[in-house]
């Protein structure tokens, strides 16, 4: 049997090909919105999967520390170290911050780990070597920019570049900035001179008018109030072989008085709060623009149909069944969906480093998308099959 | 034997005061080879009686009988009405109706490609009608690219492809001048006489049908006068 399809692409290949590209962005689209999901999640959750402690034990009642602000004195690693059925209890900080680097305004997350032996620091490095000393080194996301050696002011003290990576960013999508416990802990927590002397000067103020302390006493107390930075947020625990989790989990909530989570409650606190409505967000949106794409391919081939509608009552007319007809419209549609599909993966694939944020493309959302293009293209030659089956052969023979 | 036997076809639209009798107790025959010509003023019935033939329309009484075969008895359909057209009748149209993204060739080829013909003879069958045509020149055009002349003498080949016993023209002249609507009614006579194929012709134009074996005058539904 002839191949109508074939032969009025080859003749009309121009009007296809444009319908083919403008579909094809769409299908970009939809694939590029399907990757932001993806990619929102992945950079929402990759920083605790990766970091990956069995316990997060984090400030009572608080979602910390990705989910909502938890501080905690430094001093509980040890009581949760004493926990029966911990191996290991590692200070762990996380704290976005905002801060000039190389002269640009940039927003990155710092976290602050126990360098010798600690969990949460980096696990792969793209160049150079981990952090090795106790003070001004750091390792850097690829992302901010930086490179080996460079040296970067932070607070009161100058880091130096000695590894970059690139496997995590922070949940925000932000470059992240490894420094040591102590480090960490003096950049985000300790203020300047002048800052420190203002404060002191008020606490001596208020000493001496609401305690009625004479200044020699208000002096002799006022180290003692000084903020303390041995501030962190979160301790990550790693359980001994073969202790329970939900045992140990409780010994620190009752008696340390901590929320504690497993890594998957962790996550769950994250895709639940703060990444849930921007994911149900991005959903609602990607299903729209499967729709929208969807009801153009159906548009185009209705009209490309209805252009034919006469060529059609001809065919009828001189005997032709209405399967080869039938199977014209449905090749052209298919065609077009496929092809439009296959275009919109070539310009995603080729164009997916180029975006700021992470773009993830899973192949189960790739073929999920493109059965839904592929059953959505034979949805939408159905209004042409329908204009097919109700054009009366008479049509042909026009009036007299 | 005729080719194609009607007898007292009639054919009603509607029903009670908005009845229309647009066929009435129309009976005639036609035999192989035979040119017949089907005149009269519009509303008259022509367009029916081609549906009828055409087997698209179905009388509401009266019979057709196409190459033997009973098509419609007082109501009664049977047969395969597609295949039939497909098989039996070749049909030429005012325009040449032309499927617009098939070539000349692949316009003849298309009716062969439906009846399962393919291959070294059909394409033998496309180049004996492009011959017979005097179009063969013109075989890989599209249709936009032919005269109305030369669209009219493919279409012609397209109704001959599948050698039908009848051939059905409506009005094949009345997008052509006279000159080229002459040639493509010799085209016809030529085909009716050489191939025994009988043509059944709905035409305006008195001029065109010289050498017509029968001219039947409807006038509201009934066959008036026959010549």
């Amino acid at each position: 049997m002839m191949d109508l399809a074939i032969r009025d692409l080859r003749l009309h290949w121009g009007r296809f090909l444009a319908t083919i590209i403008g579909v094809g962005l769409l299908f970009t689209i939809v694939l590029t919105m399907n990757g932001v999901y993806r990619g929102n999640v992945y950079e929402g959750t990759a920083l605790i999967a990766h970091t990956g402690p069995d316990l997060w034990a984090v400030e009572r009642d608080r979602g910390g520390p990705f989910n909502e602000q938890s501080s905690m004195p430094e001093f509980f690693r040890y009581s949760v170290a004493a926990v029966p059925g911990v191996a290991q209890a590692s200070p762990f900080i996380y704290y976005p911050v905002e801060r000039q680097i190389k002269g640009e305004s940039r927003r990155f997350s710092v976290i602050g780990y126990e360098i010798f032996g600690g969990m949460g620091g980096p696990r792969q490095l793209t160049q150079g070597r981990p952090i090795q000393q106790a003070h001004y080194e750091m390792v850097a996301h690829e992302k901010l920019g930086v490179k080996l050696g460079d040296k970067i002011p932070l607070g009161l003290h100058t880091f130096t570049v000695v590894g970059l990576t690139r496997e995590t960013v922070a949940t925000d999508g932000e470059p992240l900035v490894y420094l040591s416990l102590a480090d960490a802990q003096e950049f985000l927590f300790q203020r300047d001179n002048q800052a420190v002397r203002n404060q002191r000067e008020r606490q001596r103020q208020s000493l001496m008018s609401k305690a009625r302390m004479t200044p020699a006493e208000a002096d002799k107390l006022l180290p003692w109030l000084q903020p303390d930075t041995h501030t962190i947020n979160a301790i990550l625990v790693k359980l001994a072989p073969g202790a329970d989790p939900v045992q140990v989990a409780r010994h620190i909530r009752d008696w340390l008085y901590f929320s504690v989570y497993t890594t998957e409650e962790e996550v769950e606190l994250v895709l639940k709060g703060r990444l849930a409505r921007m994911s149900a967000q991005l959903l609602f949106f990607r299903v729209l623009l499967l729709v929208v794409s969807l009801v153009i391919i159906s548009l185009v081939i209705y009209t490309f149909t209805m252009e034919k509608i006469r060529s059609i009552a001809v065919m009828k007319l001189i005997g032709a069944p209405n399967l080869v007809i039938i199977r014209m419209i449905l090749e052209q549609s298919l065609f077009m969906t496929v092809t439009s599909f296959l275009l919109g993966l070539a310009i995603i694939t080729s164009i997916i480093d180029l975006f700021p944020r992470k773009i993830l493309l899973l192949p189960s959302d790739t073929w999920f998308t493109f059965a839904m293009a592929l059953i959505g293209g034979i949805l939408a030659s159905v209004l042409g099959i329908w204009q097919v089956l109700r054009t009366p052969p008479a049509m042909a023979l026009g009036g007299h | 034997m005729a080719i194609l036997e009607i007898a007292d076809l009639t054919k009603i639209f509607g029903s009670g005061h908005l009845e229309v009798r647009a066929l009435e107790q129309v009976t005639l025959a036609v035999h192989p080879g035979e040119l017949v010509a089907l005149m009269g003023p519009s509303g008259s019935g022509k367009t029916t009686l081609l549906l009828c033939v055409s087997l698209i329309l179905e009388p509401t009484s009266g019979t057709v009988i196409l190459d033997g075969e009973t098509i419609f008895h007082n109501g009664w359909t049977g047969g395969d009405v597609r295949r039939l057209r497909r098989e039996k009748i070749g049909f030429v149209f005012q325009t040449a109706n032309l499927i617009p993204f098939l070539t000349a060739r692949e316009n003849i080829l298309f009716p062969l490609s439906l009846v399962g013909q393919s291959g070294a003879a059909a394409e033998a069958r496309v180049s004996e009608l492009l011959e017979y045509m005097e179009v063969s020149e013109r075989a890989n055009a599209y249709p936009a690219l032919l005269s109305g002349g030369e669209q009219q003498r493919v279409a012609i080949a397209r109704a001959l492809a599948n050698r039908p016993k009848l051939i059905l023209a409506d009005e094949p002249t009345a997008s052509l001048d006279t000159t080229r609507g002459k040639r493509v009614m010799d085209m016809l006579k030529r085909v009716a006489r050489e191939n025994q194929t009988a043509v059944i012709t709905v035409t305006h134009d008195a001029r065109m049908i010289e050498g017509f074996d029968h001219i039947f005058h409807l006038k509201d539904g009934r066959l008036e006068s026959t010549t």
